[in-house]
């Protein structure tokens, strides 16, 4: 199989960061309209201990989840290095498999 | 086609590489589903909400009984999914992919049936902007957008080796498989790191997949109304919801067993035990539901009872009665004994229990709104053809999406199915050996052994 040539690599590299950066925008907007709600509540005056529990709970999560998606992005794509392309089956005892 | 593993898997592949005449007609007739449903919104959107059945005091009808419905059914994914991955049940491999797929898919439905139920979609932005979250609705919101997005991440970490098979054989969508891979060759390092992160992700999914339906519980049980009010709505909801999950994934399996030849790899034992989960799900919901009208009942209160009468023998008899049979009486009956005609009797049990699942979310929504505690008046609720549309194109949704799915990605996860040849008996002869009493305790498990 032919690999891909370097500018298609470079788009594969830029289309998969996009995404990782898509992951950084979905989850950044939600902890800041849930930070938007809790000061809604605290201007307002409008019972801002609920809002405030309950991110308590939400807005971690969502960074855990962030950070989940982060180092996996960056974890395969930093052991790819410029290897994009479909690569030849190792031989038998090499490190590279097939599955997890 | 070359195999992709070596083992005989290419019937995996198949479907992705060829497209038969039954696709094209089962997209065409879930097409029509759809466009009924876009044709019934689209009705509604001109009209406004009077074009339902909807009135005072029964504000609430086919959209929410659907939303509840919906987002119970994605319990079958994750959920169970994570489940049997965090327990290292070895049956789970043909099975995951599949669940994991039905979460996503119904989750985008279930919280779409919000925004029709709105009327005005463009409402959402003042929950958004001025939002509270003293109210359950908005706890809602916010615990379904973190399973959602859990869900998106725990169905793509594990198809990434397969993606990357896709990307090595397959001559289309080369672009698409390439980018989706993020360049997986397999090295021990990606191991680790994908092993890590699906480990954290099974984890992670099952707190979030309890609490989501919990909190839509909450929007009821929060309320004063009667048989709403209730401390048990929670884990009841949780109960209902694995329970439809797991009917709603045998149907699911069976029919993508008929239509791609999956014989081989989802056996009668992966029904057989499917439908034991679903059986102690049935006793589970019987005895909640018990417990959840029997105390309703002793207590007395007037605004209750005219609730429990309504559904026991007043209008919505037929539809607790039938409720009850194909929750409890029907399933019961066909999984009682699995060792014949198995996939047919699970598969009738789990028809059965979806339609009962629904009945349920509409004798939970509908009977208390149509007997309010605060004096309104009596109301009762008949859904006009707009919900019947959007009802029907909600499950034409849900179906046309899983089927599209299934041209795109292995619905069974080959590199699962690929590591039970390799590695999996092998480990499970040692993990037992464990358990006898003359050899030592296991040690515990590494760090992301969990797919390993």
């Amino acid at each position: 199989m032919s690999r891909p040539c370097a500018a298609s690599e470079r788009t594969v590299r830029a289309i998969q960061w996009a995404m990782a950066g898509a992951a950084v925008c979905f989850i950044g907007g939600i902890v800041i309209w849930i930070t938007h709600l809790i000061r809604t509540a605290w201007r307002l005056g409008d019972g801002p201990s609920a809002s405030i529990g309950i991110s308590l709970v939400a807005i971690p999560v969502f960074l855990t989840l962030l950070g989940v998606i982060l180092y996996v992005f960056r974890g395969l794509l930093a052991e790819a290095g410029g290897r994009i392309g479909p690569l030849p089956r190792p031989p038998e005892g090499d490190e590279q498999g097939g599955g997890v | 086609m070359a195999d992709p593993a070596g083992t005989g898997d290419e019937v995996l592949l198949a479907p992705i590489e060829r497209t038969g005449p039954g696709f094209y007609w089962v997209v065409g007739l879930l097409s029509l589903l759809v466009l009924w449903g876009a044709a019934a919104y689209a009705t509604q959107f001109v009209g406004g909400l009077g074009v339902t059945g909807l009135h005072q005091p029964v504000s609430w009808g086919f959209y929410v009984a659907n939303f509840v419905f919906f987002i119970g059914i994605s319990h079958a994914g994750t959920l169970i999914s994570a489940i049997l991955r965090l327990s290292r049940a070895e049956w789970r491999r043909p099975i995951t992919r599949m669940a994991e797929v039905i979460t996503v898919m119904v989750l985008f439905i279930g919280a779409g049936q919000i925004l029709v139920d709105l009327g005005r979609p463009d409402r959402i932005m003042n929950v958004i902007r001025y939002g509270r979250y003293q109210s359950p609705l908005l706890w809602d919101a916010t615990s379904i957008s973190a399973y959602l997005t859990a869900s998106i991440v725990y169905l793509y970490l594990p198809m990434i080796p397969d993606i990357a098979i896709l990307r090595d054989r397959l001559a289309k969508r080369k672009l698409l498989h390439t980018v989706l891979a993020l360049g997986w060759t397999g090295t021990l390092h990606q191991q680790k790191v994908l092993n890590r992160a699906i480990a954290i992700m099974a984890v992670l999914v099952i707190p979030i997949a309890v609490s989501v339906h919990s909190v839509v519980s909450f929007v009821f049980s929060m309320t004063l109304q009667p048989m709403w009010h209730s401390t048990i709505f929670g884990p009841y909801f949780v109960v209902g919801a694995i329970f439809s999950g797991i009917a709603a994934l045998i149907v699911a399996m069976i029919a993508f067993r008929r239509a791609y030849g999956l014989q081989s790899y989802l056996k009668p034992i992966h029904f057989r035990y499917l439908g034991q989960l679903l059986l102690i799900m049935s006793l589970l919901w019987f005895y909640f539901t018990f417990a959840e009208y029997l105390t309703g009942y002793y207590g007395s209160e007037p605004e209750e009872m005219r609730v429990f009468w309504a559904k026991f023998s007043g209008p919505f008899r037929v539809l607790f009665w039938a409720m009850a049979v194909t929750n409890f009486v029907i399933p019961v009956v066909m999984l009682l004994s699995l060792r014949r005609h198995t996939v047919g009797k699970v598969l009738v049990a789990s028809i059965s229990v979806l339609v009962g699942m629904w009945l349920e979310r509409f004798i939970i929504v509908v009977p208390t709104l149509s007997n309010p505690r605060l004096p309104f008046g009596e109301g009762i609720y008949w859904p006009t053809w707009v919900e019947w549309g959007e009802l029907a194109g909600s499950f034409g949704l849900f179906a046309l999406f899983y089927v599209l799915f299934t041209k795109f990605f292995p619905v069974i996860s080959i590199w699962e199915i690929r590591e039970g040849r390799e590695v999996g008996l092998k480990e499970v002869e040692e993990r037992l050996l464990t358990y006898l009493p003359d050899h030592a305790e296991p040690a515990p498990p590494k760090a992301g052994a969990v797919a390993r």
